[in-house]
């Protein structure tokens, strides 16, 4: 069933924002295709980089002069420790539960065998019955 | 009033629409205040177990949820740029659960944030080194020769690379996700990365890690609007407790984009993206050329239709370069994302990928 029409200014800004997104996505490919953009963009990234590599120095010197370590000490530090426990992690045994069987066999396999199965045991019953009222005929003959 | 003099106003679809709208309203002012004091959203919650650790390399192996598995064993090779919990999303979200819930044992290379020591890392250390390692560790672990492999993304690409390098592997099926071959359908990645704007090796000099920001800003500028379009959506769904948890996991995902090695990141830019080497069958590790026709193991493609970071003529060379004789590849509608986690990788991947894989693991 389709929902009655009526003038709904939320949907249609919705509508617009997708569009809009698809819209500025597809001119920004285009855009960052033509060389002259994407080497602005470097330009731009390179500055940018540059900048915040001159304010992490500064910040660097402050640390120093204050007698605090910087973030980067304290990521070596922690890559120290996780070292550490990286080793440790390798001297402790793997503690899991008791492991599963490995003999599952896909679905489609388990029901063509039971079909299979199923088949040869009805077989075996039909034959037997057969067999069987074979028997009795031969033994009214 | 209206009560007493018995009217009220006709339920027409505009007023139950403005009424579902303000009610909306208020629900969003509330819930707002809720996320800004909200924790992280939790993801990856499928229990496991940490079997190895080096450095950047993380092999982990999850629990079996069923008392009997196949006889192979799975091991999932993530990209270096991304955690592997987008792989495991949530109970109901996670391409593990499902592999674990349909009898799959399965394990998966993860990757840690490289230290300022693996700045230096190449593709060499992952194909000759991390994957072979971590394939023994699994054959060791589960007490099986056999091994089958799934590669997403750039996990794909150095699953190839490995298979190409080692004929005789114990790896006897290969799944790859939207894993690229050819890297001159990636227009903007190689724009970005141009020998004339870019100048790639005083970058790597200058960083030797280079940055997670730097990685995700190259993947926003594929689609520049999309995370401010998001914002704009997750205010609007405000109300929808579903989506802001779904929303919340996917934007975690993206936050925590890992820095890569500046060895691997500079063979990337110029081995395959500037020279597209493994396209053209010129790409060498270990002194030994790369050539995809050595690969004669089972091998699903899945590729994603819309996929904006691997086009799907970047990654459609796979199939017809390698030399197997059981071959397919499937291309599903939707993204590069969508392939490996959300409504659509529940729907259709996953349950395509179970069932090529299953009767391939016995």
């Amino acid at each position: 069933m389709t929902e009655p029409y009526f003038f709904d200014p939320l949907q249609l800004w919705r509508d617009a924002v997708s569009k809009l997104e698809k819209s500025t996505n597809e001119r920004a490919n285009a855009q960052l295709k033509a060389p002259g953009v994407a080497r602005s963009l470097q330009d731009a990234a390179t500055v940018s980089f540059g900048l915040q590599q001159a304010y992490a120095k500064l910040i660097e010197n402050y640390l120093r002069q204050a007698n605090l370590p910087s973030r980067k000490q304290i990521q070596d530090l922690a890559e120290t420790l996780q070292r550490i426990e990286d080793k440790l992690d390798g001297l402790l045994p793997v503690a899991e539960g008791l492991q599963p069987s490995r003999t599952r066999r896909p679905p489609a396999a388990v029901a063509a065998a039971a079909t299979a199965t199923a088949e040869k045991t009805a077989a075996r019953h039909s034959g037997g019955k057969a067999r069987r009222t074979r028997g009795a005929g031969a033994r009214k003959e | 009033m209206a009560a007493t003099t018995g009217f009220s106003w006709p339920e027409s679809p505009l007023t139950e629409r403005l009424r579902q709208e303000v009610e909306r309203s208020v629900q969003r002012a509330f819930k707002g205040l809720e996320l800004a004091g909200a924790p992280p959203p939790q993801v990856g919650r499928s229990p496991k177990t940490t079997l190895y650790r080096r450095g950047t390399l993380e092999l982990v192996h999850y629990r079996a949820q069923m008392d009997e598995v196949y006889r192979i064993p799975l091991l999932i090779v993530m990209a270096p740029t991304n955690k592997g919990y987008i792989l495991d999303l949530a109970p109901g979200q996670s391409f593990v659960e499902f592999l674990l819930q349909h009898g799959f044992d399965v394990y998966m290379v993860d990757w840690n944030a490289p230290t300022m020591m693996e700045r230096d890392l190449q593709l060499e250390d992952y194909v000759l080194d991390f994957i072979p390692e971590c394939i023994r560790r699994v054959q060791q672990h589960s007490g099986e020769a056999d091994v089958n492999v799934v590669g997403y993304c750039a996990g794909g690409m150095l699953s190839v690379l490995y298979q190409a390098l080692h004929a005789d592997s114990p790896v006897r099926h290969l799944v790859c996700l939207t894993t690229p071959i050819d890297f001159s359908k990636m227009d903007l990645f190689r724009v970005m990365s141009d020998e004339g704007t870019f100048d790639v090796d005083g970058f790597v000099e200058r960083y030797g890690v280079i940055p997670a920001s730097v990685i995700s800003a190259g993947f926003e500028a594929l689609r520049p609007a999309t995370k401010m379009a998001g914002q704009i959506k997750l205010w609007d769904n405000l109300w929808n407790d579903q989506f802001v948890k779904g929303f919340r996991r996917m934007e975690r995902w993206g936050d925590e984009t890992l820095p890569l090695p500046g060895g691997y990141f500079r063979q990337t830019v110029k081995r395959l993206l500037r020279e597209n080497a493994l396209f053209k069958g010129t790409l060498q590790l270990g002194g030994e050329r790369i050539d995809l026709k050595k690969i004669r193991i089972p091998l699903l493609h899945m590729v994603a239709q819309y996929d904006h970071i691997v086009p799907a003529g970047a990654s459609a060379p796979l199939i017809r370069q390698v030399g197997s004789q059981d071959k397919e590849e499937v291309v599903l509608p939707g993204g590069h994302v969508s392939i490996a986690a959300g409504a659509n990788a529940v729907k259709r991947a996953w349950p395509k990928l179970g069932r090529w894989l299953e009767g391939r693991s016995v």
